[in-house]
């Protein structure tokens, strides 16, 4: 009979608690929703490696405006990135140095949302310090030891072969050393033998004197723009809007102006 | 002399240091327990460890000799050796085995297979030349071995425990072949072996290495019959005893006294046969001087025979019949009377 | 035999089976040899070849020696000649091809300016380069098995070959190359598949260029992007050649490592 009476007090105690844990939690919530949605958590940026420098900058601003948030960011060429994207990586955001990329991965489904176009870029010839080879425009390459490019299905790889095409200067294939994304091609440069590469402007910048950067005019480059998309999967996909709206914002442009990226074209 | 050789190596812990003689056409075994130094011994002579101190001659030839600063290493030595587990090339044929001293001697291919041939035949291999070392059995391999090292026509050579690897009825065999094929070499030979019955089938003379240093050395027949190191009275079978005589007379550490047949005087030692010692569970009476109390401390029954091990005074073992074992109940603890002939007695100077 | 034990064992044996099944129920069958005929996938196989075979050959030339010395010669600081020739075994590769950047690079190598502007010998970017990561690579898996295999062997016999009146050069030649056989065979196919399948060295040290150091490992890695039919028609072919070695080795390599 004890027995029974103390478990009945056991269980009535724990069920009044239940109840006003429950209560309190409904009330301290209805409050809250009176006032702004606050954000927390965490996302997964998958970003084309030319942003690398760019989202470091505005990840660590967003955090700082939003406390309690954690933006992580994936790097690697866009084309490495769809097929993660595509192959099932749990990315929130997907920001693309080329559009073709992102419509792969609409088209299979895992982006369902309209892709917003955020920056562009050019290309740029970059070369060892104090361009001992004294490089002064891309018809000057075929000349050179060794070119450094990206690979064909990486987007910079593309647009340089796109440019190259146009402006009608061909490098021989055996003086072509290929770059898996556009950081490792410009290391061919950097630290490496190579004599010349074909980065993204924002990317020489990034550099600083560790190289030397040879402009292409306007009228020989090409311009790459940017479309960035939130992924359909993301388990935050508030905080995943939050951040492409953060990119779009001034505040974002400008951040991406000062590190060389130029505004889309708005034809 | 065609070998004249005084090698001491120091290795690690051990020291070597013997004197070893011999002239064309005389067989020298070199017998020992394991650890003596014997396989030393043979390596400096063919030249693959130098001598820390002495001088090795082959014919005269100065070929180690660490003062001088002479090494002549084994290449140029023509020292031919017959080594333990034969050692014949698993990848070669026979004749190419027996080939390969003359190839390295610059001897063209075809007179080289030549000579080989002919060697192999005279081994009783000919019809095994292109056999490989591991189609061939435990004789065929020696016999292979020292055609290999005779061919190359060598001034000295040597011979480790070759016919160790054998089984006895093989052993026999060879041994007979091994002396018909040594006696037609014109050189000297150096035999180790741990077989008294090799050196005695094989060799003139008998050098006992005992712990690096030489025990004794003379003769085989001479070293056997009077043995004065325990290694080799184990292998000939005798009891083997150290006093001090006096005369008619000899005194034992072992507090015994031994009454002998001639007069001799000094530091002797004692041999005695198992089969001269006789038991007796009683003092026996009659004309042997020599009667000694003692317990026995083992029995080794071979065959018909028993050797039984007497501890006391003078410690012996006796050889008796395993009828005369039951007989007189001859067990371990038991006391017994020993009584040898002093004409049994065979007496020399250490 | 403890359930578990039998378990673990399965789980380990799905780990690397499943994977080879990945790539096999993906191969593109019925395109196999278009993928294959494609300048691309032709240029990366024969220079595959060709490279694979030179850092073998290299290796041996070198190896050899160096496997002699380690296990015959006393001399104080062998443990730690030893352990640099098989550190390469043990560095992550692009480590490697980082390391040899900052020996042979014509800009800021150790001693690559000076081969430049003496012979004009440029290596980065070049196939004597990607043969030269290769090797680097390759080699101590040569010397490493040679060396296990010379001190296994009965040096007796080359005592014996002395007696009979062979020089150095003789003995080495007719008994203790023959007698280690084996070892150098196993060593030369460990070598060679080791040099196929370099990757990061050649990369990072040679770069990626198409017909004179794209390699089929650096073809595979560029080509799964784009062409991801030819990539992994190109990991068949590299993944049955490792097959093929591993087969005929299997007593040689499981035993070698037995022994030591």
């Amino acid at each position: 009979m004890r027995k029974f009476l103390r478990r009945f007090a056991v269980l009535t105690v724990v069920g009044v608690l239940v109840a006003a844990l429950a209560a309190s939690t409904a009330v301290a919530e209805a409050p809250a929703a009176k006032k702004a949605p606050k954000l927390s958590g965490s996302i997964t940026v998958s970003a084309a490696a030319s942003l690398t420098e760019v989202f470091a900058k505005m990840g660590a601003d967003f955090q700082k405006l939003n406390k309690g948030t954690t933006i992580a960011f994936n790097y690697a060429a866009s084309s490495a990135l769809a097929t993660q994207i595509q192959g099932g990586a749990p990315a929130d955001v997907f920001a693309s140095a080329d559009g073709a990329n992102t419509q792969k991965v609409v088209a299979s489904g895992q982006v369902t949302a309209d892709p917003i176009d955020f920056t562009a870029n050019k290309l740029t010839i970059v070369v060892k310090k104090g361009n001992p080879k004294s490089v002064k425009s891309l018809a000057d390459l075929p000349k050179l030891g060794v070119v450094s490019l990206c690979a064909a299905a990486v987007p910079c790889g593309k647009y340089a072969t796109q440019m190259l095409a146009q402006d009608g200067v061909t490098i021989p294939t055996d003086k072509i050393t290929l770059g898996q994304d556009v950081k490792t091609t410009l290391t061919a440069v950097q630290s490496g033998d190579a004599d010349a590469a074909l980065v993204y402007a924002t990317d020489a910048k990034a550099a600083g004197t560790t190289i030397t950067e040879v402009k292409i005019p306007a009228s020989l480059n090409v311009l790459a723009v940017y479309p960035i998309a939130p992924i359909a999967s993301s388990q935050n996909a508030k905080l995943a809007d939050a951040w492409i709206a953060y990119v779009i914002s001034p505040a974002g442009q400008k951040t991406l102006a000062q590190f060389g990226f130029l505004p889309v074209p708005t034809t | 002399m065609s070998l004249d050789a005084t090698i001491k190596i120091h290795v690690g812990e051990f020291d070597l240091d013997a004197r070893i003689v011999a002239t064309d056409g005389e067989t020298v075994a070199v017998i020992g327990p394991n650890g003596a130094g014997k396989t030393t011994l043979l390596r400096a002579l063919a030249g693959l460890v130098p001598i820390d101190e002495g001088r090795i001659l082959v014919d005269d030839d100065v070929v180690d000799d660490p003062t001088a600063g002479t090494y002549v290493v084994p290449e140029r030595r023509s020292v031919g050796v017959v080594f333990q587990n034969y050692l014949l090339f698993p990848h070669l044929t026979a004749l190419e085995n027996v080939a390969f001293g003359l190839r390295s001697r610059h001897v063209s291919r075809g007179d080289a297979r030549r000579r080989a041939a002919e060697w192999l035949d005279r081994v009783g291999l000919g019809d095994r030349a292109r056999a490989k070392p591991r189609e061939l059995s435990g004789g065929q391999q020696q016999r292979v071995a020292l055609a290999r090292a005779l061919v190359i026509e060598p001034r000295l050579l040597l011979l480790d425990e070759p016919l160790a690897a054998l089984d006895i009825g093989t052993r026999t065999e060879l041994r007979r072949d091994l002396r018909t094929h040594l006696s037609s070499f014109r050189g000297a030979r150096v035999l180790i072996t741990h077989e008294l019955l090799d050196a005695v089938a094989l060799a003139d003379r008998l050098v006992v290495l005992e712990n690096g240093k030489v025990a004794q050395v003379g003769p085989v027949a001479e070293v056997s019959a009077r043995p004065r190191s325990r290694y080799v009275a184990d292998l000939v079978g005798v009891n083997l005893l150290r006093g001090t005589a006096m005369g008619h007379t000899v005194n034992l550490p072992t507090g015994g006294t031994i009454v002998t047949a001639d007069e001799v005087h000094g530091d002797v030692c004692v041999a005695i046969h198992p089969h001269s010692v006789s038991l007796h569970r009683a003092a026996p009476e009659g004309s042997p001087r020599n009667v000694w109390r003692g317990t026995i401390n083992g029995t080794d029954l071979l065959g018909d025979r028993a050797r039984i091990h007497v501890n006391g005074p003078v410690p012996l073992v006796a050889e008796v019949t395993v009828a005369a074992v039951a007989e007189l109940g001859l067990r371990d603890g038991v006391e017994v009377w020993a009584a040898v002939k002093a004409t049994d007695i065979s007496i020399y100077p250490t | 035999m403890p359930l578990i034990a039998v378990l673990l064992a399965l789980v380990a044996v799905a780990f690397f089976v499943l994977p080879l099944i990945g790539l096999l129920q993906r191969a593109p069958w019925s395109d196999v040899w278009d993928d294959l005929s494609t300048p691309a996938a032709r240029d990366a196989m024969k220079l595959s070849l060709v490279c694979s075979l030179w850092a073998t050959g290299l290796s041996i030339l070198f190896g050899v020696p160096l496997a002699y010395v380690l296990a015959r010669a006393e001399f104080p600081g062998r443990s730690l000649v030893r352990a640099l020739v098989v550190l390469p075994m043990v560095l992550p590769p692009v480590v490697g091809g980082v390391a040899l950047l900052y020996a042979f690079s014509v800009n800021n190598g150790l001693v690559g300016g000076w081969l430049h502007d003496t012979f004009d010998i440029q290596l980065t970017f070049s196939t004597s380069g990607a043969v030269l990561a290769e090797t680097f690579v390759a080699m101590p898996f040569l010397v490493i098995t040679v060396e296990a295999g010379l001190r296994l062997m009965d040096r007796r016999y080359e005592d014996a070959a002395a007696t009979l009146g062979a020089n150095r050069w003789t003995v080495f030649r007719r008994v203790t190359l023959p007698l280690i056989g084996p070892s150098l065979f196993a060593g030369a196919a460990l070598a060679w598949a080791r040099a196929l399948g370099e990757f990061g060295a050649t990369l990072t040290f040679a770069g990626n260029i198409q017909g004179r150091t794209q390699t089929m490992p650096l073809a595979i890695y560029l080509l799964l992007e784009s062409q991801q039919g030819t990539a992994i028609v190109l990991s068949l072919v590299l993944l049955a050649v490792s097959i093929i070695v591993l087969v005929a080795l299997r007593d040689r390599w499981f035993g070698a490592v037995r022994e030591s």
